[in-house]
């Protein structure tokens, strides 16, 4: 048996010399060292079984993808885009203030679509439209005009009906805690007439004189209280909403070279504000607020170092008061202007009061790019606090947030923003497409 | 009707639907064997950068292999660690020199374009203001026109078909591509010419809306219109072809694309030719007809983002430094906290972000540019199981390559301004040595072997290039001349590329196997064995280790 196994052997290695010096001279001939040549396994059978799901998953995204590469729909999705917006309505969609949730809306330009905009193209005729399924619902609207007599002079009214359905207080100064959860359901109507004059791109200044109604009503849903229960006893300003009257002017001056990446420049935006209430609304203050920011490239346009202080102040004039939603507000990311100012390891409106204060270090780095893609990272903290009064203002009543963000942009436009931030009230995540300033 | 007959009635209703099914099935199975597969560069980014980085995460053997420094050998390379031809590759200018004539002119079965009557516009191919053409000339052979973008004129069109020389005489199928000027009156559109514009839907093509896509082209002085016309190949699109795994609809297609050579191979090759889009969308897998049977011919395409081109303009800085998404450098970068500059950073930097000088060159610079960590756009795994068997072969095809035939081959991209054409042979004969010398470092570089009575002599293609000092090297050979082999027989060593045998190890029915090695002073660790089997007849088994 053995003798028949070693004639064998020998019988294919004289098969196998043979072959090879008949190959001799070609050194690129297909004779191999193991043949016939055969498929090894690209996988042991079972890193090749753990990944028997994510196959199933992978097949109907590679599908779908190949269905939209080859059948353009990703061109066609922007051309629509486009062709709607050419017509004057633009789609919007954004994620709340409050909680990771869409917010989906609509903007008319009223100029384009009645194709007036090529004849006046100094008149402005928006209105807005957006809502967040049990959050909230806004319709805006502006009419005015640019550029009077070719200068600087502008002019624009304005019209907002906001309805927020769990505007979230948590009572009024730096020491209120997070358990006081109350919400409620707010609906505003604010009507404004505003003229203003640009000197230059960089420099605007505008004054405002509005009317606005504060709707509230009361009730405890999905965890949170009755705010007239939670707060009974207390001398909540503004409790049951009112009617007043404002008489603004703001000054802007912005330098930024990008409003969402900038690596350099800086904005200030200093503000004072008449409140008088109408009817039997007591409300009757002042406001002061400063917001600025600036931007230092550290020796790259990919490292930057961004600073911004933040304060307001609500003074009372003439034993008015100042109604808990015209406080200072503070947590959240801070996206809108309207409603609470970043203090990113607290909730949306977790801290109200007569005045405000606060920092905010960040350091943006990019950490990729691929074209006009870029992937910022940034590490920041927050310190700020609010207070009612000024002799009242302590030290020890500033909180703290710190943590970290990726900001993804294309062409320096903000497209999604992660961010984890961390304070005394624990870790709170935030899902934007907005940086916070 | 009884039962039985019903039960007929039924059969041949059966028989006849089936064979009614089958039937055109079976006589198109000659014209359709192969499935045709599709591709996208949103598959190929999903596949790459996100699928198999994760679920690669989840290979034990890949673990495996990282852990005790294993690595896949090539499967089909053979006795002589050579990659035989294939409907892949056709080992052209490594097997026979090709003359200067034969490298300029790459691929070629026509002249290009024939302009004896106007070409006409089949089909348009349009993206963002580069517009593309399919068009049929009077002869009634099929081309691709491609452009360059509006300031970048041969930037593009050059670099496409520079790169199909250099692809095509190293041995890989490509399309003929040629350089390719006309007037606008050499073209209009035909009767049922459509095109997808920037829009997404088709669109009749119009002698006025081809017009208007002419006129976003740049012309040349002559007020020519250039482009890189690539001639359709013939055959059925059989869509592309994987880099991992093998068509299971061809039988001749036995090994799994993972570990071909000179699949794996092509991201060096690229790495020459700073060619960064190669991907599967660029592959092309044509069905043809071979002695009167359907076989399938595999194809790379589209080069117009090689040398110093991209979409749209120059290459952009991150190009061969980054994947598409390199999670790698990101987590680097974000955890130095931006304070590390990366490679391509410090180089725009330092230049000022202004990195070329001709628009028709673009970014293509050996400045920074390092063998060893060059990426192509996707992390394919196929790309990174290449070993050192596989680059040491990939270096020595280029390195057959002489700096008269770059030349040659760079010629091919007809650029106006002499110096451009300088600049890029010089760029590219410099990466060409950067990148050989590269593995010729990482492996043994012997070749040529030859035995002559008991002397076996070979090349060492270092000191071939002028790569050391042949004074400061030593060639170790480890003899096994047992059955077994696992102790050498005996040690040799040797200063010159030579050794001399015992005369008893090369002796009738017996074969004997050498391990040898380079010690190069100042090398800390010996090199990697190359396996020599000898008998009688000469050389028999060549086998570098991976």
């Amino acid at each position: 048996m053995i003798n028949k196994h070693k004639k064998l052997l020998t019988l294919v290695l004289a098969l196998l010399f043979f072959a090879g010096s008949s190959y001799a001279q070609d050194i690129y001939a297909p004779v191999y060292p193991h043949e016939p040549l055969k498929a090894k396994n690209l996988k042991d059978p079972v890193s090749a079984l753990l990944e028997i799901p994510f196959r199933l998953v992978r097949w109907p995204i590679d599908q779908s993808l190949v269905y939209i590469g080859k059948r353009h729909i990703d061109k066609k999705a922007f051309h629509i885009y486009d062709k709607i917006k050419g017509y004057g309505v633009t789609p919007h969609i954004a994620f709340t203030d409050s909680a990771i949730l869409p917010l989906v809306g609509l903007e008319l330009d009223l100029m384009t679509m009645t194709r007036k905009k090529v004849e006046h193209p100094d008149v402005v005729a928006n209105a807005s439209v957006r809502y967040a399924m049990h959050n909230l619902f806004i319709v805006d609207s502006k009419v005015g005009v640019n550029r009077i007599a070719g200068t600087g002079l502008y002019t624009f009214g304005n019209f907002n009906f906001d309805h927020r359905s769990r505007e979230p207080f948590y009572g009024i100064g730096p020491r209120t805690s997070l358990g006081d959860s109350s919400s409620i359901r707010m609906e505003t109507v604010y009507l404004a007439w505003n003229a203003g004059y640009e000197f230059s791109p960089s420099l605007n200044v505008l004054g405002t004189f509005a009317f606005k109604e504060n709707q509230i009503k009361h009730r405890a849903h999905d965890g949170k209280g009755d705010m007239t229960e939670i707060f009974a006893g207390q001398d909540i300003p503004g409790i049951h909403g009112g009617e007043e009257l404002n008489w603004k002017m703001e000054l802007v001056r912005d330098t930024r070279n990008t409003k969402d990446e900038a690596s350099k420049g800086s904005y200030q935006k200093l503000s004072v504000k008449l409140t008088e209430g109408v009817d039997s609304t007591k409300a009757r203050f002042l406001t002061y607020q400063l917001d600025a920011a600036k931007y230092f490239s550290l020796k790259s346009p990919r490292r930057v170092l961004a600073i911004r202080a933040f304060g307001e102040h609500n003074d009372e004039i003439n034993h008015g008061t100042i109604p808990f939603y015209d406080m200072a507000r503070l947590g959240g990311m801070g996206s809108s202007q309207r409603t609470s100012v970043a203090h990113r390891a607290f909730v949306y409106n977790r801290f109200y009061g007569e005045s405000a204060i606060l920092f905010s270090l960040e350091y943006r780095y990019a950490i990729w790019e691929y074209r006009d893609f870029r992937l910022n990272a940034s590490v920041f903290w927050d310190e700020g606090q609010v207070f009612n009064e000024f002799n009242k203002f302590k030290f020890s009543d500033f909180r703290e947030s710190y943590g970290l963000g990726f900001y993804l942009s294309y062409a320096k436009h903000t497209l999604l923003n992660f961010t984890v931030a961390h304070g005394d009230e624990g870790t709170r995540v935030y899902v934007k497409n907005r940086v916070p300033f | 009707m009884t039962n039985e007959r019903l039960m007929k009635k039924g059969t041949v209703f059966l028989v006849g639907a089936l064979l009614a099914i089958m039937l055109p099935g079976t006589l198109c199975a000659k014209s359709a064997k192969f499935k045709g597969k599709a591709t996208h560069l949103y598959k190929d980014v999903f596949d790459q950068n996100v699928y198999y980085e994760g679920v690669n995460q989840l290979d034990f053997g890949r673990w495996g292999r990282k852990l005790f420094d294993r690595e896949i050998p090539a499967a089909n390379i053979n006795i002589f660690d050579e990659v035989p031809d294939s409907a892949f590759f056709t080992n052209r200018h490594a097997r026979k020199r090709l003359s200067a004539e034969e490298l300029e002119k790459g691929y070629s079965e026509t002249e290009g374009p024939d302009l004896s009557a106007p070409m006409t516009v089949t089909k348009g191919k349009q993206e963002g203001l580069h517009p593309g053409f399919f068009i049929r000339d009077a002869r009634g052979d099929a081309y691709c026109l491609k452009f360059d973008a509006e300031g970048y004129l041969e930037l593009a069109t050059a670099a496409e078909v520079i790169a199909s020389r250099f692809y095509y005489a190293i041995g890989y199928n490509v399309p003929q591509y040629t350089m390719f000027r006309f007037r606008p009156e050499d073209i209009v559109a035909g009767e049922n010419a459509y095109t997808y514009d920037d829009t997404g839907f088709r669109k009749k093509m119009t002698p006025d809306l081809l017009d208007q896509y002419l006129s976003f082209l740049p012309i040349t002085e002559e007020g020519e219109y250039l482009a890189s016309a690539s001639k359709i190949v013939p055959g059925r699109n059989a869509g592309y072809f994987s880099f991992y795994s093998r068509r299971k609809d061809d039988p001749e297609d036995t090994i799994n694309h993972r570990d071909r050579r000179e699949i794996r191979a092509i991201s060096v090759f690229s790495m020459w030719l700073n060619n960064y889009d190669v991907r599967e969308d660029n592959t092309l897998d044509m069905e043809v007809v071979e002695n009167g049977r359907p076989v399938i011919k595999h194809y790379l395409i589209d080069f117009n983002s090689a040398l110093g081109a991209a979409h749209g303009g120059p290459k952009p800085p991150m190009f061969g430094h980054e994947y598409m998404i390199d999670y790698g450098e990101t987590a680097k970068a974000f955890l130095s906290l931006g304070l590390w500059e990366k490679p391509w950073q410090k180089k725009w930097r330092v230049v000022d972000e202004r990195p070329y000088e001709s628009p028709a060159v673009g970014y293509f610079s050996n400045e920074g540019f390092d063998p060893e960590s060059h990426k192509v756009q996707l992390p394919y795994e196929t790309f990174r199981v290449l070993t050192k068997a596989d680059g040491f072969w990939a270096a020595k095809i280029m390195k057959s390559f002489t700096d008269e035939d770059v030349r040659a081959m760079v010629k091919a991209g007809r650029y106006s301004n002499a110096e451009d054409e300088d600049y890029i042979a010089k760029t590219l004969i410099e990466r060409r040595d950067m990148i050989a010398r590269y593995w010729f470092s990482q492996t043994t570089p012997l070749d040529q072997f030859e035995l002559s009575g008991n002397v076996l002599r070979f090349r060492d293609l270092a000191l071939h290039y002028g790569w050391g000092d042949p004074d400061a090297i030593d060639y170790t050979a480890e003899v096994f001349a047992g059955s077994k082999r696992r102790k050498p027989d005996e040690i040799l060593t040797s200063q010159e590329p030579v050794f001399s045998l015992n005369p008893r190890y090369i002796s009738p029915n017996r074969t004997v196997e050498l391990r040898i090695r380079v010690s190069r002073r100042g090398d800390e660790d010996p090199s990697p064995y190359i396996k020599i089997i000898l008998d009688e007849g000469g050389v028999r088994q060549i086998r570098h280790e991976d």
